[in-house]
C-alpha cells in the first residue's frame, strides 16, 4: 500500500544529543498509528522536524511524492499536514468559538482581508458551527479559552487543527494529564474523528491503555532510534520493547 | 444593543470634538485639542503594532518624524497648495521607510526587536542634524504655510485635522475588526499557533508595522501644518516614548484607549507644565499610578473591574466534548 508520509534516514542532534537518530518510517494512508517511549526519546523533536518547526541534520520528509524536508511550516501546513500541541496552544484571550473561527478564516484563505468584518464569511461561520458541534464544544463556545479544564483545552487545541481539514493529523500526547474518565472520552473522540474525517492519525502517546486500544501500528522511539515497529500484539511481546520502555506493566 | 455597544465609543468621539466648537473654548483650548487628535492618531496607529499585534517599537516617532519633514520639505520646495496631497505623501514617504525597516527589525523578537527599532530612529534622528540643508538641523522647518482654505483661525484647521483623523481612525478600525486584524491580535497571544494554522508570522508583522507607519506619517504631516513648524525633537526617543506611554495609560487592549491617553499625556503637560518645568517628572507619576492601579488602562478598566472573571477561573468549566 502507498505511503502517504515517507521519512527516510531523518536524523537531528542537539549539541551532543543524538534526537533523531537515522530514522526510516513509511506512514500509510488512513491508518492510526501510535509512537511510544521514554520521556526525551525524541519524539516531539520527530514531530518538529516534520512539520518543518525545526531543521533536521540529515535526511528527507516526502509527503504524496513531494520533498517537503525543508518547506516553512506554514506551507507544511496548507499542504495537509496539521498538528495539535503536547501542551494545548490555543488563543487564551479568546473564545472558543473565535479560536476556531480563525482557523477556518485560514481552511477558507480569507485571513488577509483587510477591509471586510471578520463576521462576513459564512463559510467560516458555518464550518466553526460544524467542528463544534462534531467535537462536542458547542456548549462552551462563548467561553474564554483561559477559563476550560486542562482536558477540554486539549480537545480546542485538536478542534483547532481538525477546522483546517488536515489529510494527516499528528497530535502530541492528547490525553497528557488528564483524569482517567477524560482518557476514555478522548480515546473514543479520536476514533470517531479518525474514521469520519478519513484521516491519517499518527499519535504521541504515554497511556498504554490508549496505544494498545487505538492503534494499528505502534513505533517505538528509545534514544532518537525506532527500535521496533509492528501491530499492537507484535509490540507487546517485543522483547527489546519491554526491557527498554514497556517493562512490568506490560498488559 | 451588541451593535450599540460597538458603535458608543464613536459617538462619544463626535459628541466630544464637533462638541468642543460647540462649546468655543476659544483658540487655545482649540489649539491644545488639535494636538490631542493629531497625537491621538498617532497613538491609535501605534497600537496597532503595540497592543494588538504584541510588538514593541520604540522607534515610531521615525515614522511620525518621517511625515512631518517630507510634507513640511514638500510645502517649502513648492508651494502650499498641494499641502493635503504632501500629507498624503509623507505618509506614504513613512511607510516606505518603514518596509525596509520592518524586514530588518521583525527578524528579532522581545528587547532586540524593541532596541533596534530605537536605534534606527535615534540614527534618523542624528541624520537631521547632518542634513542641515534639507531640515534646518537644530532649527527644524520654521513658516510651513498652508493653503489658504485651512489658513487663518485655529478653528478650520482643527476642522480639517478632525476630518484627516477621523478617516484614518475609521480606516484602522475596520482594520482590526477585519480577518487581518484577528490575525494580528492573536499572533500576540500565540504567534506558534498563527505558524500552525498555515500564516506566515513574519508577514504579517510586517504589513502590520506598515499600516501602523503609515499612519503614523499622515499624524506627523498633519503636526507640520498646526504650527508651521517642525523640528528634530519629533524624531526624539521621547516621541516614541509618547506612543508607549499614551497607549498604555488609555488601554491598549482597547481600540480608543490610546485618543484617551493622548488627551491625559497633552492635559497634564498643558497643566502641570505651568506651575513646574519638572512636568515629565509628573507624568511618570502618573504613568506609574496607572500601572498600578488599571493594569489595563483607563479604558480598560471594566475589563478586570469585577472579581466574576477571577471565580469563573477557579471553578473550571467542564464541556461535554466528544458526544
Ligand atoms: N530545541 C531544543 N534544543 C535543545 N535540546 C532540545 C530541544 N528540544 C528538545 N531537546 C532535547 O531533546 C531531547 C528529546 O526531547 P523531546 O521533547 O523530543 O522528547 P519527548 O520524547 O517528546 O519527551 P516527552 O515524552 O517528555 O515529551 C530531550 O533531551 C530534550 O531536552
Ligand atoms: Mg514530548
Amino acid at each position: 500500500m502507498s505511503a502517504i508520509l515517507e521519512i527516510k534516514n531523518l536524523d537531528k542532534h542537539f549539541g551532543g544529543i543524538h534526537v533523531t537518530n537515522h530514522v526510516n518510517i513509511a506512514f500509510k494512508k488512513g491508518e492510526m498509528s501510535a509512537i511510544i517511549g521514554p520521556n526525551g526519546a525524541g519524539k516531539t523533536t520527530f514531530f518538529n522536524l516534520i512539520t518543518g518547526f525545526i531543521p533536521s541534520d540529515e535526511g528527507t520528509v516526502t509527503y504524496e511524492d513531494r520533498d517537503i524536508t525543508r518547506a516553512r511550516p506554514e506551507n507544511i501546513v496548507k499542504l495537509g499536514i496539521v498538528r495539535a500541541f503536547q501542551v494545548a496552544s490555543v488563543f487564551l484571550e479568546e473564545s472558543v468559538y473565535d479560536n476556531i473561527y480563525l482557523a477556518a478564516l485560514s481552511h477558507f484563505r480569507k485571513n488577509a482581508k483587510v477591509f471586510i468584518n471578520r463576521m462576513a464569511f459564512k463559510d467560516a461561520r458555518e464550518h466553526t458551527e460544524f467542528i463544534l458541534n462534531k467535537i462536542g464544544l458547542f456548549d462552551c463556545r462563548d467561553l474564554k479559552a483561559s477559563e476550560l479544564s486542562h482536558g477540554d483545552m486539549k480537545v480546542l487545541d485538536i478542534a483547532i487543527a481538525l477546522t483546517l481539514q488536515p489529510k494527516i493529523l499528528l497530535l502530541d500526547e492528547p490525553t497528557a494529564g488528564m483524569a482517567p474518565d477524560e482518557r476514555i472520552r478522548m480515546m473514543g473522540l479520536l476514533k470517531e474523528l479518525h474514521e469520519f474525517f478519513q484521516l491519517t492519525t499518527i499519535f504521541i502517546e504515554h497511556d498504554m491503555d490508549m496505544v494498545f486500544g487505538i492503534a494499528e501500528i505502534i513505533r517505538v522511539l528509545v534514544q532518537g532510534q525506532l527500535i521496533a515497529e509492528g501491530p499492537p500484539d507484535y509490540i507487546r511481546n517485543h522483547e527489546t520493547v519491554i526491557e527498554a520502555y514497556l517493562g512490568k506493566e506490560v498488559l | 444593543m451588541k451593535k450599540i455597544k460597538a458603535y458608543l465609543p464613536w459617538i462619544v468621539y463626535f459628541v466630544f470634538f464637533l462638541g468642543l466648537l460647540v462649546v468655543n473654548p476659544g483658540t487655545h483650548y482649540i489649539h491644545l485639542v488639535s494636538r490631542v487628535i493629531i497625537f491621538g492618531l498617532y497613538a491609535v496607529a501605534f497600537n496597532l503594532l503595540y497592543g494588538t499585534t504584541g510588538l514593541v517599537s520604540f522607534g515610531h516617532a521615525l515614522f511620525y518624524g518621517v511625515g512631518a519633514y517630507i510634507t513640511g520639505m514638500l510645502v517649502k520646495a513648492t508651494s502650499p497648495e498641494f499641502f493635503v496631497l504632501y500629507i498624503l505623501l509623507g505618509a506614504v514617504g513613512a511607510a516606505f521607510v518603514s518596509f525596509f525597516i520592518g524586514l530588518l527589525t521583525l527578524r528579532l523578537t522581545g528587547i532586540y526587536f524593541t532596541m533596534l527599532t530605537l536605534a534606527f530612529a535615534q540614527l534618523v534622528w542624528g541624520l537631521t542634524f547632518k542634513l542641515y540643508n534639507f531640515t534646518g538641523g537644530d532649527d527644524g522647518i520654521q513658516a510651513i504655510a498652508k493653503p489658504e482654505i485651512l489658513s487663518g483661525g485655529v478653528t478650520k484647521y482643527y476642522l480639517f485635522s478632525f476630518a484627516v483623523v477621523t478617516i484614518c481612525i475609521y480606516v484602522l478600525w475596520r482594520i482590526r475588526r477585519s480577518p487581518f486584524g484577528a490575525v494580528l491580535n492573536s499572533i500576540r497571544q500565540n504567534p506558534q499557533r498563527i505558524t500552525f494554522l498555515g500564516l506566515n508570522v513574519y508577514k504579517n508583522q510586517l504589513k502590520a508595522f506598515v499600516i501602523s507607519a503609515f499612519f503614523a506619517g499622515a499624524a506627523g504631516g498633519l503636526y507640520a501644518g498646526l504650527d508651521g513648524s517642525i523640528h528634530p525633537d519629533m524624531l526624539h526617543w521621547p516621541t516614541s516614548g509618547n506612543a508607549i506611554l499614551m497607549a498604555t495609560i488609555g488601554g491598549m487592549g482597547t481600540f480608543f484607549g490610546p485618543i484617551v491617553g493622548a488627551g491625559i499625556l497633552t492635559g497634564l503637560e498643558e497643566i502641570v507644565g505651568k506651575y513646574t518645568e519638572y512636568w515629565s517628572f509628573c507624568i511618570g507619576v502618573v504613568v506609574l499610578i496607572v500601572v498600578l492601579l488599571f493594569p489595563n488602562g483607563v479604558l480598560g478598566i471594566k475589563k478586570i473591574g469585577g472579581s466574576k472573571n477571577n471565580e469563573e477561573k477557579e471553578t473550571e468549566v467542564v464541556c461535554n466534548s466528544g458526544d
